[in-house]
């Protein structure tokens, strides 16, 4: 071998041998956050005139419903933050009131939203609630297993709107930021 | 904690891609028993080579064509969220790819029969292989959600990865044909150890405005995930048998399949030849331990909707639970474990090479065959030309384009210089170096060198090596 042959051998050895590397911090994955909102609907309640008008009581409508979506443990576990969006369209010929109670698995009341809606024709009304950081409590998402919803009648119970199809309707949807990560 | 950022490092650089590495320097190295591997019409002059057992052919690489491990975790005191926002969640797109794959011979051999004149090769092998598209959508969803999208599609068939492990037994013929033409072939029988595959998913979510609520969620789904092996892998570390398992599926225990490679180099005039390979034109046979997960459906919901008229009669029925069953039998998820083929990822290679400078090796005696012919290859002090690289990919076919330069010193040493074009990168320059002292080979091979100065902020590194005894005969 001569010195050509031997500086090409020792220069390729030297090159796979003496790979650089700039200095890595692999550490940094523990500061990487993984946080997305979703935005779904939750519920939607339509109430027809001509049932508010068959009820003699003020309250004319109260229900439960089982709604275990905020229970599921993937999303209390990993829930930060969370803001409900409420729509509200009374198209009937009387005031109304709704109450949306967040209830827990053993019916105790975990807090209320209540709605006054004035007679048609009247204007939407929106409301959007906070829940975690300067908003309510977060636990209220995570332990409410049922919803309970009480309508009122502050008016009469015999005239009809002159809008076609009259009805109360409570519309809503949520955006939740999780933590992924 | 350190063991989380190496599995997201594994996954990175591992879960990347599923693809065969294109071996340049390799190919048609002609000193080198292991190139045969990568055109099993190479010509060869070898009258027997035993490769060192394990340490034969080991060969490997990581790409990820649109990031580096530097861009993320150097320690640039930079935020790495914003790195990834950047780079990662902003920069990449479904056509760029992290892939891996790792290869060691168990054994590898050959000899020339005596009789036939043709030259014969067999071995075996383990194969690894990982491929993952960047699932654009699927990031998206993860890192932002599907807040404040009305109406922006979130593409399911983002999802596009495959991985398997095989072990491959093989055995091929070479033979000179005449003085310009040398054919090879190689049958390969494939024992498959796992397999994981998630490449024609369709569908999408979307959030539109709603027709009762405000909004309304659509999820439309055609998907299909499936794997093979890992069951019984993961019973076995249960019990304790992880080795015992994956050894008896590496030897027919397993799924199983055949293939073959096919080349030949043919010489345009004395000193200038083409080459071509066909590999791994081949399928596998996925029959045991088998579980395919689809999702196939779709659905629209706008949440609980309570129409209080029409649903007086059954206002105290479960709502929620109602929701949930109704999503469940639109887009039902459902396990089977139904039989499933894959085709391995076809490779193809060509080249034009033309050799200039002194001839060597010439006071070498000639291996000649009874039929008068000579197995000896002129070899030439130099040679020069270019290279052609295609695999098949999930998303189509990929190719790399490299330009060689190789210069023999005697019998003793040979180096290979190349320099390739891929879509990994555009200055992937390699080096391969074949040392020969008696009858001890030894062979070393890097690519994209350049980025050896800083191999964290490279987005290709390959390396092969390999350790053999070889001998041309007796000199008569």
């Amino acid at each position: 071998m001569n010195r050509l042959q031997q500086s090409l051998l020792l220069s390729i050895l030297t090159l796979f041998i003496f790979a650089c590397s700039e200095k890595q911090d692999f550490s940094q994955y523990d500061d990487l956050s993984i946080t997305p909102s979703v935005e779904t609907s939750i519920f939607f309640v339509k109430v027809q005139e001509l049932l508010i008008n068959s009820a003699t009581d003020i309250s004319f409508f109260t229900q439960d419903f089982n709604f275990d979506a905020f229970e599921e443990v993937f999303f209390a576990d990993r829930l930060l933050e969370g803001l409900i969006s409420y729509e509200l369209e009374n198209t009937t010929s009387k005031p109304i009131q709704i109450e949306l109670q967040f209830l827990d698995e053993n019916d105790v009341l975990l807090d209320s939203e209540v709605f006054t809606l004035d007679a048609a024709p009247t204007a939407l009304l929106t409301r959007e609630v906070a829940y975690g950081n300067s908003g309510k409590s977060l636990d209220i998402l995570r332990s409410t297993s049922k919803v309970r919803l009480n309508a009122s009648n502050f008016g009469d119970n015999i005239s009809v709107s002159g809008i076609p199809g009259a009805s109360v309707q409570l519309r809503s949807s949520a955006q939740f930021m999780l933590r992924l990560k | 904690m350190r063991i989380r950022y190496y599995i997201f490092l594994l996954l990175v650089l591992f879960c990347a891609s599923l693809s065969a590495q294109n071996k340049q320097v390799l190919y048609d190295f002609n000193d080198i028993p292991q190139a045969l591997m990568v055109n099993p019409g190479m010509e060869t002059d070898f009258q027997w080579y035993a490769g060192v057992p394990l340490l034969s052919g080991i060969s490997g690489y990581a790409g990820t064509n649109g990031i580096t491990v530097n861009d993320i975790f150097a320690d640039d005191g930079l935020d790495i969220n914003d790195k990834v926002r950047g780079l990662m969640i902003n920069g990449l797109t479904t056509r760029d790819e992290f892939s891996q794959a790792l290869k060691v011979d168990l054994f590898n051999g050959g000899f020339r029969s005596p009789y036939s004149n043709i030259f014969y090769s067999f071995g075996a092998y383990l194969e690894m292989a990982n491929i993952l598209y960047w699932p654009k959508d699927y990031i998206i969803l993860a890192f932002d959600g599907n807040a404040n999208q009305l109406n922006t599609r979130f593409n399911l068939g983002d999802l596009k990865t495959r991985g398997s492990t095989v072990a491959v037994y093989h055995f091929g013929i070479n033979k000179k044909i005449n003085k310009k033409l040398t054919a090879g072939a190689r049958a390969k029988l494939y024992s498959g150890i796992t397999d994981f595959n998630s490449t024609n998913n369709k569908g999408y979510l979307v959030n539109n405005e709603g027709q009762n609520n405000t909004i309304a969620t659509t999820l439309s789904a055609d998907m299909q995930f499936r794997n093979s092996g890992f069951g019984a892998l993961s019973t076995a570390e249960d019990q304790g048998t992880l080795a015992n398992t994956f050894v008896k599926r590496a030897i027919f225990g397993g799924d199983l399949g055949l293939g073959m490679d096919l080349g030949f180099t043919y010489h345009l005039n004395e000193r200038t030849a083409i080459t071509g390979s066909v590999l791994d034109l081949g399928f596998i046979y996925h029959s045991g331990n088998v579980y395919k997960y689809n999702l196939k459906g779709n659905a629209t919901i706008e949440g609980i909707q309570i129409n209080v008229l029409q649903e007086l009669a059954d206002l105290n029925r479960d709502f929620w639970q109602d929701l949930v069953d109704d999503v469940e039998e639109l887009i039902p998820f459902e396990t089977t474990n139904s039989a499933y083929v894959t085709f391995r990822p076809t490779k193809l290679n060509a080249s034009i090479r033309h050799d200039f400078g002194a001839p060597i090796g010439s006071e070498e005696a000639c291996d000649c065959g009874t039929d008068g012919s000579n197995n000896r290859t002129v070899k030439y002090r130099n040679g020069i030309g270019g290279q052609l690289f295609a695999i098949n990919r999930p998303r189509g076919p990929q190719v790399a384009l490299t330009g060689f330069y190789l210069r023999r010193f005697g019998r003793f040493m040979t180096i290979k210089g190349t320099y390739t074009i891929d879509k990994f990168s555009s200055t992937n320059v390699g080096v391969g170096i074949n040392l020969q002292a008696g009858p001890v080979n030894f062979y070393l091979m890097g690519d994209n060198l350049l980025s050896y100065q800083n191999i964290a902020a490279s987005n290709y590194a390959s390396f092969q090596l390999g350790l053999n005894i070889i001998s041309w005969g007796k000199k008569k």
